[in-house]
């Protein structure tokens, strides 16, 4: 019998197939999976450690290190809030309190339709166009505060 | 398998039509900056409009002019070389017909070669690069990035197959006496370095090219591995040479992703040339190497973080020893270098020793690539030899944006400190005068602060990074960062604690037996602060007040004039607190989030005002009330 879980395993395991145990391969195997989901889904992290002879804990241990794996499905929209310091030093705070006040949450949430969410990201080197923030992966900026109002106005309508 | 006389041959036709083009060729900058610009929508619009228009239009890297993207160069068939930008796709039809046919003034940045124009500068002659000397940005905006042919075609690889005429002792040496260290901001000697993984008994052996590049106002890295990948893998190879290493890994940045790309493309195309590989060139190397993508975690760009997380997916630092050179990845002997050090050891290759070492400084020979970024009018990546003061580099950037004044120098990521600007603008770039600063250069990031910015808040900022990426493997670095925000965010609230300094300088002290330099490190900005800017510290913590207004807690939103763009800033008012009390417009500082909406579109009529404006200082409350005690 194929349950849905099984299938999602078969796929899995099919995506992470050329993956090697002892070969410096548990990163590849996790961005794998999140390209493909757009988070790594809890069942993946069984499959990833069968694949790589690792325990479950240790695929854990990794996937919840970093700040760019999510283990929870993303947002509808996800806006990336630069932290660095070219963005600081021309109004990302402003921006920041406006993303935060106006959806009603904060950084790493999403709001409860679950349409919008925010993360904290790092600089990316395009300080020119700072401040920005990134609207699935899109760089938006340089921003102002009322291009920032613009911006949430439009995504909270779901346009 | 061909030799390299016979690769570069091939690459040679290849290059042909773009060293001497049989119609204009628009050559469209595509990098993270300009995409970041539209140029991709650029780019789609001149490839629609070149065969109406009679050009031809391909892809180079990053020209390092961040600040003119989406930028665009064409040359002409009698080869003449315009430099462009910035040039949008909604502006591309005009662009291209004055481009085709003349030149198109109106856009034009500068004349790279060719007979001069009038009212365009040449571009030798623009500031920006008078002072550069593009040794390792030599192709950078110049060849396709995508294209191993414009690489050979333009003497690459030619370093690595002529290695052998020199035996490993012989080239690390020369790699030892031209000065080059470590470019991530370390500067150990990287022929030093190269010769303990020659000595290593253990095998395979391996490289590492570290592209984390964490350091936030850095992408030198980024520059390099855009528009140039080959360069820094030729350099790889001419490590494996040396060194005996068998396989590489280059460990690339998550945010990185168009880098990612294009070196993964760098390694399938090098390796159908058969430059890597079994027998790479024919010349009895053994060298392969694979992209592995990081996930966003700061210490792993820390060499033994960056092992970790190749090893065992958790990018811990570790303790040292065993160094890297003893047990490194799958705990083989390594090597890591920084990409801009590989990217160096060609490039010093390329104009043999003697020509290296004609620019730099006594200790430091040769370049180093810097991005210049924050409050600066022209944001970029230049190339200098060692020892350009900062001044001259500040003024090559067009100064600090607006006509305002510095006021620091944040260089190097949060590690490497931040200092005011009468002693940072004298300052030669290498690392040897930041030291007793308490300072250091960094790996290339530099980011201008001007007289706009607080001090206070910046530390702020800071520990926050600094308190986030830590491992918390040390109860010294993961609490001593936990600590330095609390206090600075104490303090940034006017409600520091007069024994605060004195925590600071213990905290210091205690962060100096964390693991890895991640925690040695941590209170650098902080040690700056108390030394360089204790006036501003002082004016938050002892009279409640930021003299920047910028501290939130510190300063409020009021109405200085009672106007028609009050009416408007009220209603963009995100939380409803500008309303009319009676008849005059007022803003209620209890629902106000400081987010300077109403102040844009009322400048001047809506002012920033400090919150406690007749505060009695800390100070002068402690002696009322020690006389009060004593009477
Ligand atoms: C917290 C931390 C972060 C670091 N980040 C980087 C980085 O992003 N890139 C880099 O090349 N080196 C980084 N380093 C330095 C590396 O540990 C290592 O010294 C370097 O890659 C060696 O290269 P080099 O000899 O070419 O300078 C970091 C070190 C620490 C402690
Ligand atoms: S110093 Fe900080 S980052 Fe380095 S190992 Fe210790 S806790 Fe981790
Ligand atoms: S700073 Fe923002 S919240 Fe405060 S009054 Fe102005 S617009 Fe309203
Ligand atoms: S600081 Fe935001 S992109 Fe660099």
């Amino acid at each position: 019998m194929t349950t849905p879980d099984n299938e999602a395993t078969i796929e899995i395991q099919h995506l992470i197939r050329d993956f090697k145990p002892l070969d410096g391969d548990l990163l590849g195997a996790l961005h794998a999976v999140q390209h493909r989901y757009g988070y790594i889904p809890k069942i993946a992290l069984g499959v990833v450690a069968h694949q790589l002879r690792l325990s479950e804990a240790k695929v854990y241990g990794a996937a919840s290190y970093y700040s760019e794996f999510r283990l929870t499905p993303p947002p509808g929209t996800l806006i990336g809030w630069c932290s660095g310091p070219a963005c600081h030093l021309k109004g990302g705070d402003h921006v920041r309190r406006i993303l935060e006040c106006q959806l009603g949450i904060g950084m790493e949430q999403n709001t409860e339709d679950n349409r919008v969410g925010l993360h904290l990201a790092q600089c990316n080197g395009t300080c020119e166009r700072a401040p920005q923030v990134w609207v699935d992966g899109e760089v938006v900026g340089p921003l102002t505060a009322n291009a920032t109002l613009d911006l949430v106005r439009k995504l909270k309508d779901g346009a | 398998m061909p030799t390299y006389g016979e690769l570069r041959a091939a690459a040679e036709q290849a290059w042909k039509p773009i060293a001497e083009p049989p119609r204009p060729l628009f050559a469209v900058s595509i990098n993270t900056s300009s995409l970041a610009a539209g140029a991709q929508a650029t780019l789609d619009a001149l490839r629609g409009l070149a065969d109406a228009g009679g050009f031809d239009v391909m892809r180079t890297g990053d020209t390092g002019f961040a600040w003119a993207e989406p930028v665009v160069q064409v040359v002409k068939p009698g080869g003449q070389r315009v430099l462009y930008g910035p040039v949008t796709a909604e502006r591309a039809a005009a662009f291209a017909q004055a481009a085709a046919t003349g030149v198109a003034t109106e856009f034009a940045v500068g004349v790279i070669s060719g007979d001069a124009v009038a009212g365009v500068p040449m571009l030798a002659d623009l500031p920006w690069m008078k002072l550069q000397v593009r040794w390792m940005m030599e192709h950078c905006g110049v060849i396709d990035p995508e294209d191993i042919d414009h690489y050979i075609a333009n003497g690459g690889y030619a370093q690595f197959d002529q290695a052998r005429a020199h035996s490993q002792d012989e080239l690390i040496e020369i790699i030892k006496g031209s000065t080059l260290r470590g470019r991530s901001g370390s500067f150990f000697s990287t022929g030093t370095k190269w010769s303990f993984l020659q000595g290593a008994k253990a095998e395979p052996k391996y490289l590492v090219c570290n592209a984390d590049e964490g350091d936030p106002g850095a992408w030198v890295n980024r520059v390099v591995l855009e528009s140039d990948p080959h360069r820094m893998l030729e350099g790889m190879l001419i490590g494996a040479y040396c060194t005996g290493a068998t396989y590489g890994w280059i460990y690339i940045r998550d945010e990185y992703p168009l880098a990612a790309a294009r070196v993964g493309k760098a390694i399938e195309q090098a390796r159908a040339k058969g430059i890597l590989g079994a027998d790479a060139l024919g010349t009895g190397v053994r060298f392969d190497a694979e992209v592995v993508r990081g996930a966003g975690s700061y210490v792993c760009g820390d060499e033994t973080g960056l092992i970790a997380s190749v090893n065992d997916g958790r990018g811990m630092p570790k303790i040292k020893p065993p160094f890297p050179a003893q047990s490194g990845v799958l705990d083989q002997p390594t090597n890591v270098n920084n990409v801009e050090t590989y990217t160096a050891v060609t490039t010093l290759l390329r104009l043999g020793a003697d020509a290296y070492s004609s620019v730099g400084t006594e200790v430091n020979r040769g370049t180093k690539m810097f991005t210049v970024s924050g409050d600066v009018a022209k944001t970029g990546c230049l190339e200098v030899p060692f020892g350009t003061k900062v001044r001259d580099l500040l003024e090559a950037a067009g100064g600090v944006a607006g006509g305002r004044s510095l006021k620091a120098l944040q260089q190097g990521g949060p590690l490497s400190g931040m200092l005011p600007a009468q002693i940072a603008l004298d300052l030669p770039l290498e690392p040897e005068p930041f030291r007793p600063l308490g300072a250091g250069m960094g790996g290339g990031g530099l980011v201008f602060v001007d007289d706009w910015a607080c001090v206070v808040d910046l530390n702020l900022m800071f520990a926050h990074f600094l308190e986030d990426e830590s491992c918390a493997r040390c109860t010294t670095c993961r609490g001593g960062n936990q600590r330095m925000v609390e206090i600075f965010r104490r303090v940034s609230r006017g409600e520091a604690q007069p024994t605060d300094p004195e925590h600071l300088t213990s905290l210091a002290a205690s962060f100096q037996y964390s693991n890895c330099f991640h925690g040695t490190l941590s209170p650098t900005i902080m040690n700056n602060t108390m030394r360089f800017f204790r006036d501003e510290y002082d004016a938050h913590a002892l009279e409640h007040r930021c003299p920047a207004k910028v501290c939130e807690a510190l300063i409020r939103y009021t109405v200085a004039n009672q106007t028609e763009a009050v009416a408007h800033a009220a209603a963009v008012c995100p939380t409803g607190a500008i309303a009319r009390d009676g008849g005059a417009w007022a803003i209620d500082d209890t629902r106000c989030i400081r987010c300077d909406a109403c102040r844009e579109v009322a400048p001047g009529d809506i002012v920033i005002e400090d919150r406690y404006k007749d505060a009695i200082p800390l100070r002068a409350i402690e002696t009322a009330s020690v006389a009060r005690a004593g009477g």
